[in-house]
C-alpha cells in the first residue's frame, strides 16, 4: 500500500474534500467518500480498505482526479488498492460482472477458438492483413448478453462501413481478445497482462500500423495501459470519433442532417483521454448539438464501470443523467461508448422510479448515428 | 536632490513615495493605469476593522498628487533601466492618453457626450464606461484618458464629440506615445497582483452561471459607489440573495494552478459576509474554507465575531462542483463537510469565488528589464528571504508589497515604508 500511496501521490492529500464534493457516487451513496478512503490509507488501514465493499463502488470516472488540488491520482489509487484486495481474495460485486469477467478471463487462454466474426455481412469489406486494424472489443459478446435492449454489433458494422467508405478494408481478427480493461480495473492484473500479450502478438502479426477502436475503454487500455507492451513499435491508436471527424474535415465523407442531439462524454474518452471535441465535431456535421448542463470535464458518468458495481445507486445516477438529457429538448442522446449505451438503455428497460416521459430519450451510439447519416446511403 | 523611481502606484508604492518625499527625495511614481490607487481603490471596506477602503486611500493618493517632491507618471511603463545603484537611467514610456494633462480639469463634459460604451474593468465589468473616462470619481490624477482600442474617432475617424465639448481644449487626437529618461538613485518595484481568472475551472461554472461571481466583482457590487449602488443583485430578478456561498482557495493552494496561499481570501470572505449582513439582515453567508487562516492581529476575533454576531456558517471543505437550476438560476454547491464527514448539496442564490491573487501581468517582462529574478510563483525574488526580503539581486532595486510575496494591506504598507528606508541608504550615499 505504501508503494501505491507513493505512486499516486496520495500523501499530498490535505483532506480538502474537493474529491468527495465532485464525486457523483458520494451524492447518492452516503457510505462512499474518496477523501475518507485516502484518509484511511494514510493511516495504514490496509485491511479495512480491502474488505470494504465501497472499494468496488468507485466509478474511476476521474471527476475527482482531474481537479484534485493536490494532484492525487485517485483512480489509479483505487486501481492499485483493488489489485491488492484481489490478491487478498476479494472481488467486485456486480452480478453481471461475474459472468462478464469470466468471459474475459476465458479469452486469456491461448488456444481457445472464438466465434468472433459472424457479424461481418457480405456488404462489409475486411482483411486479414493490412495497415489499419479495427479492434472490435467486447461487442460480439455484448450482443449475446444484451440484445434484448441494444444492438452492440450495429456499432461494429457501422464502424466497418465508415472505414470502407474511406477506402479502408480494416483487419478484423478472429484472434482478438478482450483488451483487459475490466479485469485491470477490478484488480486482476495477471490476467490483464496475459490478454495484453496475446493482443500484441495478434496486432504485430496483422502488420497494422494504425488501430481504430469504437470503444473508449479499449482506446485508453491500448494507448496507456499497453504502452509498456508496445515498446519499440510505432503504432497509432485512434478512437472512431477522431477518425470520423478527420474524414469530415478532409471532405472525404458527408453526413446528412439527423436532428438535434445532446452528447454524453464517456469518462474514458473525456477525462481519461482528453477527447472532447472530435465527437462534437461529428455531431455538429450531422445535426444541432445542445449541451447538457454538465458537459465535457464536468460530465456525469453513466453509473457503472468495469462491471464492478451495479446497484440501486447506479440506476439513480443513470436516471438523473437521462432526465438532464431529455430536458435539453434534443431528439436523441448520443454517446461514443458501447457501455454508456448499454447502461442507459438498461436503466429504462425495467421499472423506473420516475414517469417514463421524463427519461424516454433515444440513446444512440455516435458511430451508428454517423453511419445512418452517411450521404448517398 | 536625489531622485527615486517607484514602479506601481498601489498602496505599497504610494507609501514608499510619501515616505521618501517627506524625507526630501524627489519621486517619480510610474503607474501603468490611468490612475494611481491600485486594487485597494476598488475595495469597499478593509478587514478586520471594516474601514472604508477609499476613505483611507484617497487622502494618500491626493497627497501624492499635491506633494512638491512627487511626479506622478500615470498611464506609463518602464521600458529600460541602465546604470548602477546611485546613478540609474530609467526609460519610461508615456502612453498617449490623447489628453493634455496640463489643460484637463476632469470636469466630465466629454464623458457625458461620448457615445462609445465598453465593459468597465474598474467595476468588474458589471457595468459600462465610456471610451473617454475617469476610472472612478476619486482618480488621481484627475485627468481623462481616451481608450484607443474603442474610441470611435481613433478607430474610424468619426465622432469627435469630446473634442467639441471640451472647454479647456484638452483633447488631442494627434498625441503620440513619448519616452522620457529619468536619472534616479534607486528603484522600488511595487507592482502588486492581478486576479486569477476562474473561467477555465469549469466545476464552478464562472462565466456560465449568472449567479457565480468573483470576490472582486462582489467588492464592487457591495460598494456604495459601485455599479449597483451597493445592492447585491442576483439573476433573474435582481433580488438580493438569501444564501451566499463564499468559496475559498479558488486557484490557490492548488498544484494545478497556484500552489501558494493567497493569504487574504479567508479574511476578505469574512469581511464580505459581514458586509452582506450589514446591508441585509436576512442574508445567510456560508464560507467554504480549506483552513481558516486568520493569523493577523485581531483576525481571529474578527472570524469569531463573524460567526457569533453575523451568523456566518463556516464549513470545512472545498466544494467539488456547482450546478444551476436553469429556470430559477439558483445554485447548488456540492461539498464534502469534512468535519461531519458527509457529502451534501447546499442550495444558494449566489456563489462568490474567492480567487487567487497572481503576479501582475507583465511581471516577467519587467523582471527582465530590471534584471531582477522571479521566484517559482512568478513573484519577484528577494536577495535573501530572511535577511534581505526587500532587496533584489540588483543593488539599488528594491521590492515591496504583494509582488514580493502574498500579503494584506497593512503588511504592504509596512513593506512600502521598509523599501523606502532601504532606498534612502542608496540615495543618501550610505549603501554598501
Amino acid at each position: 500500500m505504501k508503494q501505491i500511496i507513493k505512486r499516486t501521490k496520495a500523501y499530498y492529500c490535505v483532506e480538502c474534500g474537493k474529491c468527495s464534493g465532485s464525486c457523483p457516487v458520494a451524492r447518492v451513496n452516503e457510505g462512499f467518500s474518496p477523501r475518507v478512503i485516502v484518509e484511511r490509507a494514510l493511516s495504514g488501514m490496509k485491511g479495512e480498505i480491502e474488505g470494504d465493499r465501497e472499494l468496488w463502488t468507485c466509478l474511476t470516472c476521474e471527476a475527482c482526479t482531474t481537479k484534485c488540488p493536490s494532484t492525487v491520482k485517485f483512480s489509479e489509487f483505487i486501481r492499485g488498492m483493488r489489485s491488492s484486495a484481489f490478491n487478498s481474495g476479494y472481488t467486485s460485486r456486480c452480478s453481471q460482472g461475474g459472468l462478464l469477467h469470466s468471459i474475459q478471463r476465458v479469452q486469456s487462454y491461448r488456444d481457445i477458438v472464438q466465434n468472433r466474426l459472424q457479424w461481418i455481412s457480405d456488404d462489409l469489406k475486411t482483411s486479414t492483413e493490412g495497415e489499419v486494424l479495427y479492434f472490435t472489443g467486447c461487442l460480439p459478446y455484448f450482443e449475446n448478453l444484451f440484445s434484448g435492449f441494444v444492438n452492440p454489433l450495429e456499432i461494429a458494422r457501422s464502424t466497418v462501413k465508415i472505414l470502407n467508405k474511406a477506402g479502408i478494408s480494416p483487419v478484423v481478427s478472429p484472434n482478438e481478445r478482450c483488451c483487459g480493461h475490466d479485469l485491470l480495473w477490478t484488480g486482476n492484473v495477471e490476467t490483464f497482462q496475459k490478454l495484453a500479450r496475446l493482443n500484441i502478438e495478434m496486432i504485430k502479426e496483422s502488420g497494422a500500423s494504425r488501430i481504430v477502436t469504437s470503444c473508449p475503454e479499449c482506446l485508453r487500455t491500448l494507448k496507456l495501459d499497453y504502452a509498456d507492451f508496445f515498446e519499440g513499435t510505432d503504432i497509432e491508436i485512434v478512437h472512431i470519433s477522431e477518425f470520423i471527424s478527420s474524414l469530415i474535415k478532409n471532405n472525404d465523407i458527408k453526413l446528412n442532417r439527423a436532428g438535434i442531439m445532446t452528447y454524453q462524454d464517456p469518462c474514458r474518452l473525456g477525462r481519461h483521454m482528453g477527447i472532447y471535441d472530435a465527437p462534437r465535431e461529428v455531431i455538429k456535421s450531422m445535426g444541432e448539438l445542445v449541451e447538457m448542463n454538465k458537459n465535457r470535464e464536468e460530465s456525469s458518468c453513466c453509473g457503472v464501470s468495469a462491471w464492478a458495481t451495479c446497484e440501486g445507486n447506479s440506476k439513480l445516477m443513470q436516471i438523473e443523467r437521462l432526465i438532464e438529457a431529455k430536458s435539453t429538448g434534443a431528439d436523441m442522446l448520443v454517446t461514443s461508448c458501447p457501455k454508456c449505451l448499454i447502461h442507459f438503455r438498461c436503466a429504462v428497460h425495467n421499472q423506473i422510479p420516475v414517469e417514463k416521459e421524463k427519461v424516454d430519450i433515444p440513446v444512440v451510439d455516435l458511430t451508428v448515428a454517423a453511419c445512418r447519416a452517411l450521404a448517398g446511403e | 536632490m536625489k531622485s527615486v523611481l517607484v514602479i506601481g502606484g498601489g498602496i505599497a508604492g504610494i507609501q514608499s513615495s510619501l515616505d521618501l518625499a517627506n524625507r526630501g527625495y524627489h519621486i517619480y511614481l510610474v503607474e501603468r493605469e490611468p490612475s494611481i490607487g491600485g486594487h485597494m481603490a476598488l475595495l469597499d471596506k478593509t478587514f478586520p476593522t471594516n474601514d472604508c477602503s477609499m476613505c483611507i486611500l484617497a487622502p494618500k493618493m491626493n497627497e501624492c498628487n499635491a506633494h512638491p517632491n512627487i511626479d506622478i507618471l500615470s498611464y506609463s511603463e518602464v521600458m529600460d533601466l541602465s546604470g548602477n545603484a546611485g546613478d540609474f537611467t530609467a526609460r519610461v514610456q508615456r502612453k498617449a492618453r490623447y489628453i493634455n494633462e496640463e489643460k484637463c480639469t476632469g470636469c466630465g463634459d466629454c464623458t457625458a457626450k461620448c457615445p462609445s460604451k465598453v465593459p468597465n474593468e474598474y467595476n468588474g465589468n458589471l457595468d459600462k464606461r465610456k471610451s473617454i473616462f475617469l476610472p472612478y470619481p476619486q482618480a488621481v490624477p484627475r485627468v481623462m484618458t481616451i481608450d484607443r482600442e474603442h474610441c470611435i474617432y481613433l478607430t474610424k475617424g468619426k465622432c469627435g464629440n469630446c473634442k467639441k465639448v471640451c472647454n479647456a481644449g484638452a483633447v488631442d487626437y494627434e498625441q503620440k506615445d513619448t519616452f522620457v529618461d529619468l536619472n534616479v538613485a534607486a528603484v522600488i518595484v511595487a507592482t502588486g497582483f492581478d486576479m486569477f481568472d476562474p473561467t477555465h475551472m469549469q466545476e464552478y461554472g464562472y462565466g456560465k452561471y449568472a449567479n457565480v461571481i468573483t470576490a472582486m466583482e462582489y467588492e464592487r457590487m457591495i460598494c456604495a459607489s459601485g455599479p449597483t449602488g451597493g445592492h447585491l443583485e442576483t439573476a433573474p430578478d435582481k433580488e438580493h440573495p438569501g444564501k451566499i456561498a463564499f468559496i475559498q482557495c479558488v486557484g490557490s493552494r492548488d498544484l494545478q494552478h497556484n500552489p501558494y496561499c493567497c493569504s487574504v481570501c479567508c479574511m476578505h470572505a469574512i469581511k464580505e459576509s459581514i458586509l452582506a449582513r450589514e446591508h441585509y439582515e436576512d442574508i445567510k453567508p456560508y464560507i467554504f474554507y480549506t483552513d481558516l487562516r486568520a493569523v493577523g492581529k485581531g483576525f481571529e476575533e474578527y472570524a469569531v465575531r463573524g460567526e457569533k454576531e453575523y451568523g456566518i456558517k463556516y464549513i470545512r471543505g472545498r466544494p467539488g462542483q456547482i450546478t444551476e437550476d436553469a429556470s430559477t438560476k439558483t445554485l447548488t454547491v456540492w461539498y464534502d463537510d469534512t468535519v461531519n464527514r458527509k457529502v451534501k448539496g447546499l442550495e444558494v442564490d449566489m456563489a462568490v469565488l474567492c480567487t487567487s491573487l497572481i503576479p501582475a501581468k507583465g511581471s516577467d517582462k519587467l523582471a527582465a528589464i530590471l534584471d531582477i529574478e522571479l521566484d517559482e510563483y512568478g513573484l519577484y525574488k528577494s536577495r535573501d528571504e530572511l535577511t534581505a526580503p526587500l532587496d533584489t539581486r540588483r543593488p539599488g532595486v528594491f521590492i515591496a508589497g504583494y509582488c514580493q510575496s502574498p500579503k494584506d494591506i497593512p503588511e504592504s504598507v509596512a513593506q512600502g515604508s521598509g523599501a523606502a528606508a532601504r532606498a534612502t541608504e542608496v540615495a543618501g550615499g550610505a549603501y554598501i
